[in-house]
């Protein structure tokens, strides 16, 4: 299906996301609502952002893989205020996380945290990776992990 | 194994002959950063006892090395750069441009400018906007550029279990020393109740944690002290200098607070300097937000990890409003980011430059012969410069 976006489709639909032929996996993996980060299929090691090389033993067999979605938070910081976007109202300060990703330690994913109060998001919580729409494209963000410790 | 060594071949051996500001302010000045940098830069030229026809090297990023040396008639250059910020990335190519002969003589500037995108009031002036897309960014999720220091202040917050008072101290101590500089664009007295009660922004920052746009130029001569000696003002020596950056350098991907790039600088600079944190008679650390302040206290080594606030809370001259170390040492005596203007550190080099020529006028501290700088902040911007009076 995704095979059939263009590059082009990609620079519409993901309006100032850095698109280059090492991230456009990534964000046709969004359209499948598909987290794919890249791994190398040589020695395993995960990366982000994507480039085109495993910085571990720069073997070019880097392949974009989807992740379990699992996770803790690791930075928060709630916007005040901020670029517009569609469903986005600073009102309620707005979280943004950074997740540190159970593949591997240090590997991390930014985006924000939905369906809990601000209060409730703090580092260490555990989340789970869920999808929203944005502007019509799929946003990947993340939820509190219903009964896991923090 | 490390690659840090204490090889400095160049210390010493190239100065700055001579430093100058337009001063700062905090609004819209109606001047262009050309009229800015021609204004700072003509001044700084004039001060030394040069002219056009001395400059063989230029430096500096807004206009560009090329409208630079045509807007101030420089009939022929063998050496030009433009480096990105902060500045000590400029002095750091100069001195070497220097020391390797690819020139004798550079002038260095930078023009700190309110970009449309820094506040509301700078969209107003319509010149500021042009070429600015609507819309265009990546929309909120990500914690790329400034919210990466927000990110890390809670992250801060999180391991140290501080409160943003901690914060709050950096922003006064700021505010009272700018009361002494003239060219400072906010110089009325600051309290802790201002500060908790300011306009948050990002949590955990608030309006008076963040650097503060304005809008002037600094410029500087960079030559061999050799020269310099002949030249008029006293000169002050570029002891060492260096730049820092670990693997993950990304905002987000930045391994810790305690890895990353201002370990390295500090690693290097002290390796290659003469003097170090108990040999400085002022210490600049980087204060574009204020968190990255308290975490240049931890890692340059003046006090543990998460102990910057107290370090502070103990250094402080309550009279003074401000930080004295062991009662002495000012920290940003010109006002720094927050209070004398967002500058990229070429504000806290020019202090530093002026400070020990003895051109600091009443904010002088007597006989100050050292000064330690740390600039910019963890990710790809950490760099750290020592200077010593001839």
């Amino acid at each position: 299906m995704t095979d059939l976006i263009t590059d082009a489709d990609l620079v519409r639909l993901f309006p100032g996301q850095p698109l280059t032929h090492d991230s456009a996996a990534h964000y046709r993996g969004r359209l499948e609502r598909r987290l794919l980060i890249n791994r190398c299929t040589d020695c395993g090691t995960w990366q982000q952002p994507p480039f085109p090389i495993c910085p571990k033993c720069w073997s070019t067999a880097v392949v974009p893989t989807e992740v379990a979605g699992t996770g803790t938070i690791h930075l928060v910081v709630f916007l005040y205020q901020g670029p517009p976007a569609p469903g986005v109202d600073y009102s309620t300060p707005y979280p943004v996380a950074t997740i540190e990703l159970d593949e591997q330690p240090g590997l991390r994913f930014t985006s924000t945290v939905i369906g809990a109060p601000n209060d409730d998001i703090v580092i260490g919580k555990r989340v789970t990776l869920d999808w929203i729409d944005r502007a019509g494209t799929p946003l990947p963000v993340f939820r509190l992990t219903e009964g896991a410790a923090s | 194994m490390s690659t840090i060594s204490s090889h400095n071949p160049m210390k010493n051996a190239v100065a700055f002959a001579g430093a100058a500001t337009t001063g700062f302010v905090a609004k819209n000045s109606g001047r262009s950063q050309a009229s800015l940098a021609a204004q700072a830069c003509t001044d700084v030229i004039k001060a030394c006892g040069l002219t056009a026809a001395d400059i063989d090297g230029i430096c500096g990023m807004v206009p560009s090395p090329p409208e630079m040396q045509t807007m101030l008639g420089i009939p022929r250059v063998t050496w030009f750069d433009n480096p990105v910020m902060p500045v000590v990335n400029a002095v750091a190519v100069a001195t070497a441009a220097v020391f390797s002969g690819l020139c004798q003589t550079v002038l260095v500037y930078h023009t700190p400018y309110r970009l449309p995108w820094n506040t509301a009031s700078s969209l107003q002036d319509p010149f500021r906007g042009i070429g600015m897309p609507a819309g265009s960014g990546p929309g909120p999720e990500s914690i790329f550029g400034g919210v990466g220091y927000t990110a890390w202040a809670s992250r801060y917050i999180h391991e140290y279990n501080v409160p943003r008072e901690h914060f709050g101290l950096v922003a006064i101590n700021d505010r009272s020393n700018a009361a002494r500089n003239p060219g400072a664009a906010k110089r009325t007295p600051l309290t802790m109740e201002d500060y908790l009660s300011a306009r948050m922004i990002r949590w955990p920052l608030c309006m008076l944690d963040m650097d503060l746009p304005v809008d002037g130029a600094d410029a500087f001569i960079i030559t061999t002290a050799e020269r310099a000696r002949d030249l008029a003002l006293p000169p002050v020596l570029v002891n060492a200098v260096t730049l820092g950056m670990v693997e993950k350098n990304q905002e987000d991907q930045t391994p810790s607070l305690r890895n990353h790039g201002q370990q390295v600088v500090v690693d290097a600079l002290r390796a290659k300097s003469d003097f170090w944190t108990d040999g400085t008679d002022i210490y600049f650390p980087y204060d574009g937000f204020t968190p990255i302040t308290l975490n240049w206290f931890e890692n340059t080594g003046w006090c543990g990890p998460g102990e910057g606030g107290q370090f502070v809370e103990a250094n402080w001259n309550a009279e003074q409003q401000r930080i004295l170390i062991d009662g002495r040492i000012p920290v940003n005596p010109h006002g720094g980011a927050l209070s004398e203007g967002g500058s990229q550190a070429s504000g806290h080099i020019r202090e530093a430059v002026h400070q020990l020529q003895g051109l600091a006028g009443e904010r002088q501290v007597a006989g100050a012969r050292t000064a330690l700088i740390t600039a910019g902040g963890y990710f790809f911007n950490a760099q750290g410069l020592t200077l010593v009076s001839d």
